[in-house]
């Protein structure tokens, strides 16, 4: 289980991956991350979700506070490969309206890359 | 209750994972479907995450309690912990989950998160009943009918 962030080529777009359960275990993980990332004002930033197999209340509440920070400053927090499950506990909530959501990372980075050119 | 299995945990964020295994486990046995199973591990993560916020108000405050037993007709779940009793009626549910007609500013400014995993357990069990009793602790019981198995 593990988190992890690095910065989209040519872009100001910044990548944070979650291999895991987004649990108690792991939520402060990806807390931190998002943090470390907003603290250095780097507000554009895709969540890659395609290998998280669990989230949990505490996992979309780290997620909402760091798309709120983002937004406030101009930037945003999208997500991306989300499996059918995260997507039903996504759309249970209403969350599905709220963030930016794709399918296709390769096209959620593509999109990025043209978003936030260097 | 019918072959009750009972596992007792220290209120601590890593021994819910545990609980979350014991009760796929019977699940499975139960013959549940694999996203039933998942959702019945979210709700006892929220439970026990509630358990150990709001019940304990710290991690080591504790032990929970987790059982289940299977019937003819039901998968029951109960949590108990020695905490301080939790009014579930006082937590109201995410206001705007149905307000389609929202922006997401103002989806934004309605959301209070700290009732999502209430929301949870409400919406994907069939049954949740919170009691209150000062000799057995708190328990909180969840129950799945069998006939959502697949």
């Amino acid at each position: 289980m593990s988190v992890w962030q690095e910065n989209l080529p040519q872009s100001n777009t910044w990548l944070v991956s979650v291999d895991g359960r987004l649990d108690q275990s792991l939520n402060p993980k990806l807390e931190d991350t998002l943090n470390d990332l907003l603290g250095k004002e780097r507000y554009h930033i895709i969540v890659d979700l395609t290998q998280t197999t669990y989230i949990n209340s505490g996992g979309l509440r780290c997620l909402v506070s760091a798309w709120r920070q983002a937004k406030a400053n101009g930037g945003t927090l999208v997500l991306c490969g989300l499996n059918t499950r995260l997507q039903e506990i996504f759309s249970m909530v209403g969350f599905d309206k709220l963030f930016e959501i794709h399918d296709d990372c390769t096209a959620a980075r593509k999109q990025a890359r043209s978003r936030t050119p260097l | 209750m019918a072959n009750e299995q009972v596992l007792t945990v220290p209120g601590r964020y890593k021994e819910i994972k545990r609980i979350c295994e014991f009760i796929a486990a019977g699940a499975a046995q139960a013959g549940f479907d694999d996203d039933t199973i998942f959702h019945l591990e979210l709700c006892c993560d929220e439970a026990s995450t509630n358990i150990i916020e709001h019940a304990y108000g710290e991690e080591g405050a504790g032990n929970i309690v987790i059982s289940y037993a299977l019937s003819d007709d039901d998968f029951t779940i109960v949590l108990r912990d020695n905490g301080t009793a939790f009014n579930p009626d006082a937590v109201p549910p995410p206001p705007s989950v149905t307000g389609d007609e929202l922006t997401s500013d103002e989806l934004t400014d309605q959301l209070r998160i700290g009732g999502l995993g209430l929301h949870f357990i409400r919406n994907l069990m069939d049954e949740v009943r919170f009691t209150s009793d000062r000799l057995s602790g708190t328990p909180l019981i969840m129950i799945k009918r069998l006939g959502t198995r697949q």
